[in-house]
């Protein structure tokens, strides 16, 4: 499903010096599974999805990604979209005067063009949106509101994860999905997420806790620490790294 | 005297071949022309046309279109109907009113609308009026030549308390003629507590250059509501001067929409008289400009003389290609206008590096109690909501037209009237898919 290859990034900071955050990432997330990164601060967990989804900010150096056999890097955004790729974002931008419920329509033809299938008509999308949003737990008003306009943080998560119910992506990468999320909304959000988990379809969570990790178990668990994986395996790093810290693993990184 | 470009052949032999019927009209029109020829065509070395070059008018030649050479089919008339709505229309081609085209159905007896021809024979005393009231050749040098040179127009004069339901839209069309000059002029009068909304349109059928001096007049009385929208689609090597008046009356208030998609080069000025206690003015703005060379200048001048009135202006506007907009927008408070609220906003949204924007905001305050603030912005499209949208699988092409057009959303949605928003909604897309 997805491979990744030796990745290596910088980007260029406020001074405009060149910065490098991922230095070598390696990568083999298999049809099917849940991946984890885990990792403190500044380690590079949010680049490397916003690198996969083709952010123009950040620059690849080195390395190769592939999507089911496609040459991802070489992708637009777009493209990568219409790839099979999602990516719930952290911090999701308002887009005043964009109307939520239109901006997914016309996401969702769009990939549906892509696919080479008939743009969904009115009266089904309506259907299909409605059945979606209680899903994620989200009144139908915000459907008629711009795209996260205003919205609570985790308004806004539940957004993101309306989006991916609908888009129904072959691979996801949740970006810190569950910070700034109460209970509640966390469950939800698993919810949703676990509801997608299906053979065809691979999941990337990254996250700075265990928590969500309770609700959406992992195949694999990464540590990801100043732009490198140092340490792989199973569900239950994911309790170590919460009983420890990420102190221990520290030293590990080159 | 100031130094101005030779004045042209063509304008000499317009204004010395005007021959109105009425003998004070014709009066009036000689003396306007005479100054005007003094006057001159102005000149970027005066400060309100510093950007905005019209000496062009001197170089090409323009005659007058003295009789209804063609007749445009119905069918491309109709397309500019609004829809969903039944309306009032009326159509006037090449600056003649064409009866057969036009639509009274809906008009209440009570009111009067006729062409300004038909306004000349019968309501002479109030067209007089109101035609003598703006005129400031230096100032205004555009609005005198109009009234020199006036034939027709569209003249509405709403009585007391009068609500028209239907709106009335009025429809300026050019086609076949080339090189045709143009000066209509529409009045607008509201009795007290009156209301009428209003949809001035000037658009073309094929390619066809023409030059228009269009000045509208909207007077509303004590307690009267006028809203009026105006779409301007002139043709893409047309050039569209415009001049709107607005005196308002106590407790009145007007609403002007303005969108600005055609003609080569685009002049309009807006005059807010707020002349009278709590009277309150919106005045709102948008500009799309997609060709080379394009030019539009937007003057919104808001004079308070009076207190407790609130004006609100807010002008936005697309630049793509080498174009160039203009905006200045001026407010004047008076020194018994106390209480007054004024807010005036331009914001530009730049997607070509060789377009430009020249904004100025100007305040003139000799009150003491008075709210006023002012906001103007040049900028582009936000890269993080395009990223947003792309790795949502929208092209990079649509997603530009979605947040160009969300750029536009806020200013279209202080448009009340469903349909005629409706209407200027879809030629602001169209004008935007175009852009490629």
């Amino acid at each position: 499903m997805l491979t990744i290859r030796n990745l290596h990034a910088t980007i260029q900071d406020e001074k405009q010096k060149t910065k490098a955050i991922l230095r070598g990432i390696n990568l083999d997330i298999k049809p099917g599974e849940v991946h984890a990164i885990m990792g403190p601060n500044g380690s590079g967990k949010s680049t490397l999805s916003n690198v996969l989804a083709g952010h123009a900010d950040y620059h690849v150096t080195a390395g190769d990604v592939m999507l089911d056999g496609k040459v991802l890097l070489e992708l637009s955004p777009e493209e990568r979209a219409a790839a099979g790729l999602f990516l719930a974002f952290q911090y999701p931008v308002e887009i005043p005067g964009v109307n939520n419920m239109y901006f997914l329509k016309a996401a969702l033809n769009s990939l549906r063009k892509s696919r080479e299938l008939p743009p969904l008509d009115a009266m089904d999308f309506l259907q299909l949106i409605k059945s979606k949003i209680k899903d994620v737990g989200l009144d139908e008003a915000f459907l008629n509101r711009a795209v996260n306009e205003g919205f609570s943080g985790g308004e806004k998560k539940r957004n993101e994860i309306l989006q991916m119910l609908m888009l129904e992506p072959r691979f996801a990468i949740l970006d810190e999905t569950d910070s700034g999320l109460d209970i509640d909304a966390l469950q939800m959000v698993a919810k949703g997420v676990n509801s997608l988990r299906s053979p065809e379809r691979s999941i990337l969570v990254i996250t700075h806790y265990q928590r969500l990790l309770d609700y959406i178990v992992p195949d694999v668990v990464h540590v990801m620490v100043n732009g490198q994986v140092i340490k792989s395996g199973g569900k239950e790093l994911a309790l170590e790294l919460e009983a420890k810290g990420y102190g221990w693993l520290e030293g590990l990184a080159e | 005297m100031m130094n101005q470009a030779a004045l042209p052949a063509w304008l000499t032999t317009y204004v010395a071949t005007q021959q109105a019927t009425e003998a004070w009209l014709r009066e009036l029109q000689q003396t306007l022309a005479q100054d005007f020829l003094q006057r001159g065509i102005p000149s970027r070395r005066e400060e309100e046309w510093k950007y905005t070059d019209m000496s062009f008018l001197a170089k090409e030649c323009f005659t007058k279109s003295s009789t209804l050479r063609s007749v445009v089919s119905p069918a491309i008339v109709a397309g500019h109907r609004l829809k969903n709505i039944e309306s009032i229309f009326i159509v006037l081609v090449n600056g003649h009113f064409v009866e057969s085209l036009s639509d009274m159905r809906l008009l209440p007896d009570s009111v009067t609308l006729c062409s300004m021809k038909q306004a000349l024979q019968h309501h002479a005393e109030l067209v007089k009026a109101h035609l003598t009231r703006n005129l400031n050749l230096q100032k205004h040098p555009f609005a005198s030549l109009n009234a020199a040179m006036l034939a027709e127009g569209v003249f509405l004069h709403v009585p007391k308390k009068t609500v028209i339901a239907a709106p009335i839209h009025i429809l300026y069309l050019h086609g076949e003629e080339n090189n045709i000059v143009t000066c209509p002029r529409n009045m607008i009068i509201a009795d007290e507590h009156a209301q009428v909304t209003l949809l001035e349109e000037h658009s073309a059928y094929g390619a066809v250059t023409y030059f228009t001096n269009v000045v509208t007049d909207i007077h509303a009385e004590a307690g009267a509501k006028v809203h009026y929208h105006k779409i301007q689609n002139d043709a893409a090597k047309a050039t569209h001067i415009a001049q709107i008046f607005v005196n308002q009356q106590q407790d009145s208030l007007v609403e002007t929409h303005s969108l600005a998609l055609g003609s080569k080069l685009g002049r309009e000025d807006v005059f807010v008289n707020i002349k009278a206690r709590g009277a309150h003015s919106n005045i709102n703005g948008f500009y799309c400009l997609t060709q080379d060379d394009q030019h539009i200048d937007n003057h919104v001048h808001v004079d308070h003389a009076a207190s407790h009135g609130t004006s609100n202006m807010v002008y936005k506007g697309v630049l793509d290609k080498k174009s160039r907009a203009v905006f200045n927008g001026k407010i004047y408070v008076h020194k018994g206008a106390q209480k007054t609220q004024s807010y005036q906003a331009n914001h530009n949204l730049l997607l070509s590096t060789q377009a430009e924007v020249d904004t100025k905001p100007e305040f003139e305050i000799y009150a003491d109690d008075v709210k006023c603030a002012h906001g103007d912005t040049v900028g582009q499209l936000d890269m993080d909501s395009l990223f947003y949208l792309r790795s949502r699988g929208i092209e990079k092409q649509a997603a530009m037209k979605l947040l160009t057009y969300a750029f536009a959303a806020d200013v279209m949605n202080k448009m009340t009237h469903t349909q005629i928003k409706q209407r200027m909604t879809i030629l602001l897309n169209e004008k935007l898919a175009h852009d490629d």
